[in-house]
């Protein structure tokens, strides 16, 4: 009789186990009555990550601001958080449980074109023409519009002034090459601060940041061997302490963090971090320039565009994301918007508004959009950007060469390269 | 007598019915599906076109298999390695704690309560936890090893391809110790007061005891932690996921995390669903093993 009290407890406890291994996946987030109406008026959902404050009252106001516009739809928004976000729209397209409209990364957009989650919206009264190109690119497939860019950035380098005036050093600037940027890092490694540290995690984050420095060296995406020279820096830098090693494990949010506390003389980083700087580290002495540029006669360093797409999801009605959109295509709305976000506006003219070309800190960045480049697109992104991770990862934990490092990425690439349709 | 066997048959599978149908639908049908995915192509081209999805036989698996550094092959031997190390030490331990705890002593019940906390946590809670702990900077290990003198500069635990191996092994095995500890018990608690009185008579000693009775009378349970423990540590997915996402490069990239990995950020339907089928396989193995041994056990009985 015990025995069998035993056994039975034992499956109660396999039983829990399954369960507890499974759990976690299955909660979608429910927005299924997105046909329902809210006081007579046509409800459009909209998903997005956002999490800081200043992100979620831009969110609001923009949303309030819609609703007041008009008086046929009502739209609210869902927050999910950007660890699950593709996994849940994944499942969310085999459940049927969807928004109407998604904010999602740029560089993800494609994928989720290819899989037919997006509906074409080419037909709607949009601007089209004021956008710039490479955000304009990630909204793309085959010609026709699926939605329109939210939001672009992208990364520049940022410098401690006060560490730098400590050790009697001129601040970086648009003239730096990789060889002054070596030197400086080197001559700032000491007391406990690190020259230079950016996210180089394992995951599309750290490819966001590291895959400019390969671009910079003369290589893309798709020509890795073409960029060794920036496995060689990196690696280079590492082993001499200049670039921290803690990197590989670092997201961008990791990197600020440390460069707020003083341990980093320079970090590679975006926008976004602006408004919490401010808010957590007003009294930090710090200022932005164009990353350095691979050597004297070449040009600026290309760096990597981020930022949002709103795509509108397919499906027989679309019109309220696509009155949503038209409201956010208007360029003062887009304006007040980003002025919130902390990101530029993906429009042209919009971003030469004064708030941004009067600013230093946000000039900069405004200078090295210029030469920002889209990643991708391609609907087997992902792959690509695991494949060249890891080699940025093997890199600079000295697993491999650079000659090693760059053959086999290279051979990780073509072999995504064949897979793609 | 023959109509009666035959009703009592029909109203056993009768009996049956019910959790048979519940497992076709949430057993079955799940794992058919993905066993038919995982002979097919749908990947992010073909996902929303059926027209484009075709059966391609094996050729996931061969792919997962191919080339000289096949991850899969690196997750397999990785999971094998977690596996095995985690239970080694999870049993010993949990062996240890359940003769003190199925002891009588003042407080002993509220102690074995207070050591059920680590499995209580939820581990993605307890992986955060151990992912500070371990941080290279600032990180409590880093800390007391210092002070105690065991290592002179910080180590790089979750950076360090073996060290991090290391870290999320020591997290997985504070996490599994309880559960071993429980099963224990509750086999200790089988074996009737009479016979130590007996054999204390006879004068074995501790020792004597301890091998010569207490082991053999709960070996179905020994044998249940083994398999069970075996299963779930095998499987394991949130604790590496939150820890090292299966990093750095690889190096603790575990067939769970993997399959996720492939199926998730990839979109690579088909191969995550090959990769998923393989971790069952292995699994199913280990399954039928503890059936078998559940049904000898009670044979004997």
């Amino acid at each position: 009789m015990k025995k069998r009290m035993v056994s039975v407890l034992l499956c109660l406890a396999m039983a829990a186990g399954m369960m507890a291994g499974c759990s976690g996946g299955g909660d979608s987030k429910g927005s299924s009555d997105k046909e329902g109406t809210t006081g007579g008026k046509e409800s459009v959902v909209i998903w997005d990550y956002f999490e800081t404050d200043a992100q979620k009252n831009m969110m609001q106001d923009m949303i309030d601001g819609f609703n007041e516009s008009q008086d046929k739809y009502e739209a609210s928004h869902v927050y999910v958080p950007f660890a699950d976000y593709e996994k849940q729209l994944t499942l969310g397209m085999a459940s049927g449980e969807l928004p109407d409209l998604v904010i999602l990364d740029g560089c993800g957009m494609a994928s989720f074109i290819e899989m037919d989650l997006f509906g074409d919206v080419s037909a709607a009264d949009i601007k089209w023409d004021e956008y710039m190109e490479g955000p304009m690119s990630s909204t793309m497939a085959d010609g026709k519009h699926y939605g329109i860019p939210f939001a672009t950035n992208c990364t520049a380098l940022f410098y401690n002034k006060d560490i730098f005036d400590a050790a009697k050093m001129d601040y970086p600037d648009e003239n730096t090459t990789w060889e002054d940027f070596r030197e400086m890092a080197k001559a700032l490694t000491k007391d406990g601060v690190t020259g230079f540290g950016n996210a180089a995690t394992g995951t599309d984050e750290g490819t966001f940041q590291c895959l400019q420095w390969l671009y910079t060296a003369g290589g893309d995406y798709q020509n890795i061997k073409g960029g060794m020279d920036a496995y060689k820096l990196m690696q280079e830098m590492v082993a001499e302490g200049s670039w921290s090693k803690d990197c590989v494990n670092w997201t961008q949010s990791d990197a600020n963090n440390n460069f707020v506390a003083g341990n980093l003389a320079m970090q590679q980083n975006g926008p976004w971090q602006i408004p919490g700087i401010e808010k957590d580290a007003p009294e930090l002495n710090y200022g932005v320039t164009v990353l350095p540029k691979k050597d004297a006669d070449s040009g600026q360093a290309t760096s990597i565009l981020g930022g949002e797409n709103m795509g509108a999801v397919k499906q027989d009605n679309m019109d309220g994301a696509i009155a949503f959109m038209e409201y956010y295509d208007q360029t003062d709305v887009m304006i007040e918007c980003m002025k919130q976000y902390g990101s530029f506006p993906p429009k042209t003219e919009a971003a030469q508004d004064s708030y941004w070309t009067d600013d230093p800190i946000q000039k900069a960045f405004i200078q090295q959009l210029d030469t920002s480049i889209p990643r991708g697109p391609s609907a087997s992104w992902p792959a690509y950007s695991d494949a060249i991770q890891t080699g940025f990862q093997e890199v600079m934990t000295s697993a491999k060469t650079p000659e090693k490092a760059s053959e086999d990425t290279q051979a990780a690439v073509d072999k995504v390269k064949a897979s793609e349709k | 007598m023959k109509k009666r066997n035959h009703i009592s048959i029909r109203a056993g599978f009768l009996f049956a019915l019910p959790a048979a149908i519940y497992m076709l639908i949430f057993v079955g049908y799940p794992m058919i599906q993905n066993f038919i995915l995982s002979f097919k192509n749908v990947d992010v081209y073909t996902f929303s076109d059926t027209a484009k999805q075709s059966f391609v036989g094996l050729a996931n698996y061969t792919e997962l298999f191919s080339g000289e550094e096949a991850i899969l092959s690196t997750a397999i031997a990785n999971t094998l390695i977690f596996t095995v190390i985690s239970i080694f030490f999870q049993f010993f331990i949990g062996f240890g704690l359940a003769l003190l705890f199925s002891k009588k002593f003042k407080g002993s019940s509220f102690f074995r309560g207070v050591t059920m906390i680590s499995w209580l946590l939820p581990v993605t809670v307890a992986g955060l936890l151990f992912k500070f702990m371990f941080a290279s900077k600032g990180g409590i290990i880093n800390q007391l090893f210092m002070s105690l003198h065991l290592i002179d500069a910080p180590l790089e635990w979750l950076l360090d391809p073996k060290l991090a191996m290391a870290a999320i092994v020591v997290a997985n095995i504070w996490i599994g110790i309880p559960f071993n500890m429980m099963l224990l018990i509750t086999g200790l608690t089988t074996i009737p007061e009479e016979i130590y009185e007996s054999s204390k008579l006879d004068g074995a000693n501790k020792f004597q005891t301890l091998f010569q009775i207490t082991i053999p009378m709960i070996r179905p349970a020994i044998m249940s932690v083994l398999t069970l423990g075996f299963v779930y540590t095998f499987k394991v997915f949130d604790l590496v996921w939150v820890m090292t996402k299966g990093g750095p490069v690889n190096s603790t990239e575990l067939v769970s995390t993997y399959a996720y990995k492939l199926s998730f950020e990839q979109f690579q339907f088909s191969k995550g669903a090959a990769a998923a089928n393989i971790l069952f396989l292995i699994l199913f193995v280990v399954g039928i093993f503890y059936i078998k041994l559940i049904n000898d056990e009670e044979e004997v009985m």
